[in-house]
């Protein structure tokens, strides 16, 4: 704060960047000062790590002007952001896993005599430095995959620090860490600023903002809502400028038609991933599955629709034995699963629309062997419209597509069966707000009007909290509780995840 | 300037903005991947009838249609391996003398049984390939090599490193075998015939099965594959077996030509038959391309090292400049997914 009369080490001015179908930073304009935790808030879909992005010189077509020290720069590749002294660290970790500590930390630069044999006592001085720094003290040769979440995570900063940035922008660095971790991260966060270092620091975890931050700005549909110190905002003031309404008709109320028990899960066992599951859902609920990453909820998930095997336990869909051996069973028994990783194991990006809304339904558009794609020619239209894809064209590539309505197209793959259990993990992640309603809408129709149950993975808790009509609980593979829609709140839903009683 | 025209033409749109300019070279290029391989094959005509006047004739024609038709038939099913993103399946030079073999020792049966069991023998390999690549998850480069230096060797030791040759008197099942190579329909050679069938019959089965579309998605990516309800374990055998099947069909022939079952008949078919494959515009990353443009890949090689020969250049030349050939098409396939930032295989 004592530095904010001399100027910003990182100036922004009027920058936007406009992605096919749209403007995810619309001309904002905001300043970075030296020993400032500066909070970046916002919504999923809200513009912050686009402005992230274009920091960490992702971007060579963005607009705007954008000063390092006073002096303009074109942040057009990775590289020439490092140079201008600005560090990222990523929501996912850029480690590589089957590497050491040291090659990771020291990658691209390892130190060697005579040119090319590596120096292992400078590699093991220079890493143990680096270490020191995030206070760690581990063995430089150590796997990174030996290492925990939050350790792993520290070695992430101690890479990024090892190029002597005077800009760190952290991107959710608490989402995989439990409470102690995020504790001993605060302590070098507030230690880097010491050192006088900028900090960006993105999050949508409000308490954490008061505990470490001294200015915070708001996004929303890619604008700049306002940048405030600390002390003149309170969280539910900074919740309304995010969500941009009232947040209680943020989600439509609703009351819903709970019909007969559709799916039972008996003592359900997968060894360690999972242990003992049991819960049922009847036609037309959603069910919310919570827990913290890693707690073993999509491998639940994956487990119930066939993808993963199990060891013990049972499950009845519509009281008929339910034992899926494979996706397509699971297709074939109604169930439907709509995976997190949309590039991985979601969509078919190099092929159409089309293609990809009729891949789930191949056996059902053959007779022998022969596949007749003509019988299902309106499913893919039908769902365009419905959920508002764009372009409206089935003929156009996933890849050209938005996230957002790729994730449209992801979830019309799976409304194409008609599923009686639709199980969705992370529905929405990374999406804009309006495909995010019109996903949301789209479930909760297709809960009332075609009975499905929907079983929700989310880590996006307004949204688990809205949606769900109740939810269980896991942690560490185990069902620690269920909680009633009278219980529900983001507060009572994290508290359980973390372990501890609401 | 006339470019810039041109291009306006094909969008209808002006090319001001940056994303227009991509999606012209998508465009062209998918006209390319489509009508290219058979330009260039025209290419070879104009080229060869400038050459000589015997290049163009239909005797010439013919035999070059003879000469490609073997190789034809080994990708009619090789091209589904690539199809489904498994890049190639090396075992064709096991698959191809080992149906030889085995029809030859099964002639006393008769042709037709003895046709049957080539091709039954030949498809366990397939069999095999799919267990361990589609089951077990193997890499299928490095099976499918292991399975060819075992199968030297066990029908080497089998047969006493011995080649085996058909009783080929006049009135024996021999002489129709080592006929099949030889004979002709309604004038057309059959071997012709056989490869124009089996291709065709794999184009129906790329387009219009239920085959055909899982391998399409298969190839296209497969965890999102398995994840959408693909039997992908059961899509990698078929594909498999059906390339075993046409190598089969192939090797019979090739021994039948040969008049002599040995082990080393189908040496260079698993290179030729990627190459055609890939310069047809079936990508290595699988899930593109079609029968129709590898049937294009087929033509060209065979025109080339027709032309090539009228030309005098020596076959090891030949075999260089096809080689060239193969290193640049697949460079340059991998350059252009990588540039279009769609290689997600």
């Amino acid at each position: 704060m004592n530095k904010n009369t001399s100027s910003p080490v990182l100036h922004m001015h009027q920058v936007s960047k406009r992605y096919p179908g749209m403007l995810a930073v619309d001309t904002v304009s905001v300043d970075f000062y030296a020993g400032e935790v500066h909070a970046l808030l916002g919504e999923n879909g809200a513009g912050k790590s686009t402005l992230m992005k274009m920091i960490a010189g992702s971007f060579d077509d963005y607009t705007g002007e954008i000063k390092v020290n006073s002096q303009l720069c074109q942040l057009h590749s990775p590289s020439v952001a490092k140079d201008n002294g600005i560090g990222m660290i990523y929501q996912e970790l850029s480690l590589a896993r089957p590497l050491s500590i040291a090659e990771n930390i020291l990658i691209g630069r390892l130190p060697t005599k005579f040119g090319f044999v590596v120096d292992t006592e400078k590699v093991i001085e220079e890493t143990k430095i680096c270490l020191q720094r995030v206070g760690l003290e581990l063995d430089p040769f150590a796997l990174v995959d030996t290492l925990s979440p939050h350790e792993s995570q520290l070695v992430e900063i101690a890479k990024v620090l090892g190029n002597h940035p005077k800009i760190i922008v952290m991107d959710e660095p608490t989402s995989s860490l439990s409470r102690s971790e995020v504790v001993r991260l605060f302590d070098i966060i507030k230690l880097l600023k010491e050192q006088g270092l900028a900090i960006i620091y993105i999050s949508h975890h409000l308490p954490e903002i008061f505990k470490i931050a001294d200015k915070v700005t708001v996004m929303r549909d890619g604008k700049k809502i306002s940048t405030k110190g600390i002390g003149e905002v309170t969280p539910k003031s900074l919740v309304q400028e995010m969500v941009g309404q009232s947040i209680e008709d943020f989600y439509q109320q609703r009351s819903h038609q709970i019909g007969e028990t559709r799916i039972v899960v008996k003592n359900l066992s997968r060894f360690g991933f999972f242990d003992n599951i049991n819960f049922s859902a009847a036609r037309g609920e959603v069910v919310g599955i919570a827990g913290l990453a890693g707690a073993g909820r999509s491998e639940l998930a994956r487990a119930l629709c066939g993808i993963d095997p199990f060891d013990q336990g049972s499950m009845t869909l519509d009281n008929n034995h339910y034992a899926p051996k494979s996706m397509a069973n699971a297709i074939k028994s109604g169930v439907a699963y709509l995976s997190e990783d949309r590039k991985r194991e979601g969509l078919f990006l190099r092929l159409d629309i089309k293609q990809n809304v009729l891949a789930t339904l191949i056996d059902k558009h053959s007779k022998g062997l022969v596949y007749t794609p003509k019988e299902g020619r309106d499913v893919p239209g039908e769902l365009i419209k419905t959920l508002e894809i764009m372009p409206a064209d089935e003929l156009i590539d996933v890849s050209n597509l938005s996230g957002g309505n790729q994730q449209k197209v992801l979830l019309a793959k799976w409304l194409a069966i008609k599923p009686k259990v639709l199980i969705l993990d992370e529905p929405t992640r990374g999406v804009d707000v309006g495909a995010k309603n019109i996903i949301h809408e789209t479930i909760m129709r297709l809960a009332k009007e075609t009975g499905a149950t929907i079983l929700l993975i989310s880590s996006d808790l307004p949204e688990l909290v809205g949606l769900a009509d109740r939810c269980i609980v896991l942690r560490e593979g185990r069902m620690i509780g269920e909680m009633q829609k009278s219980e529900l709140s983001e507060e009572a839903v994290l508290l359980r995840a973390n372990g501890e009683a609401a | 300037m006339s470019q810039v025209k041109s291009v306006m033409a094909e969008t209808g749109q002006s090319p001001s903005r940056k994303n227009r300019g991509k999606l012209q070279i998508s465009k062209s290029q998918i006209v390319f991947e489509k009508a290219g391989i058979y330009i260039i094959a025209l290419a070879l005509i104009i080229v060869g009838s400038l050459v000589s006047p015997q290049f163009l004739t239909i005797d010439n024609m013919l035999s070059v249609l003879r000469s490609i038709s073997l190789l034809g038939m080994v990708v009619a099913g090789a091209a589904f391996v690539t199809y489904i993103g498994e890049y190639a399946d090396l075992s064709i030079p096991a698959i191809i003398p080992l149906s030889g073999i085995v029809a030859v020792f099964a002639l006393p049966l008769g042709v037709v049984p003895a046709v049957l069991l080539g091709m039954l023998a030949g498809m366990m390999i397939g069999v095999m390939n799919g267990l361990v690549i589609g089951y077990l998850r193997a890499n299928p480069i490095l099976w499918t090599l292991a399975v060819v230096f075992f199968m030297e060797g066990l029908m080497r030791f089998m047969m006493s490193n011995n080649q085996i040759y058909p009783d080929v008197s006049p009135g024996t099942s021999g002489a129709d075998f080592i006929d099949l190579y030889r004979s002709e329909i309604l004038g057309i050679p059959t071997i012709v015939v056989v490869m124009l069938v089996l291709l065709a019959i794999s184009h129906w089965i790329l387009r219009r099965t239920k085959f055909g579309q899982q391998a399409k998605l298969l190839g296209s990516a497969y965890e999102v594959a398995k994840t959408s309800g693909i039997n992908v374990k059961r899509t990698v055998m078929i594909a498999f077996v059906l390339t075993a099947l046409s190598s089969s069909v192939a090797g019979i022939l090739i021994t039948s030509f040969n008049k002599t079952g040995v082990y080393y008949l189908g040496q260079g078919y698993d290179f030729q038959a990627v190459t055609a494959i890939v310069l047809g515009g079936m990508t290595l990353s699988g899930g593109r391309g079609s029968i129709v443009g590898v049937l294009g890949g087929v033509l060209v090689i065979g025109l080339l090292s027709n032309l090539m020969t009228f030309m005098g250049v020596h076959p090891f030349q030949q075999k260089v400049v096809i080689g060239t050939i193969f290193i640049l098409v697949v460079g340059l396939n991998q350059y252009q997914l990588r540039k279009m930032g769609k290689d997600h295989g």
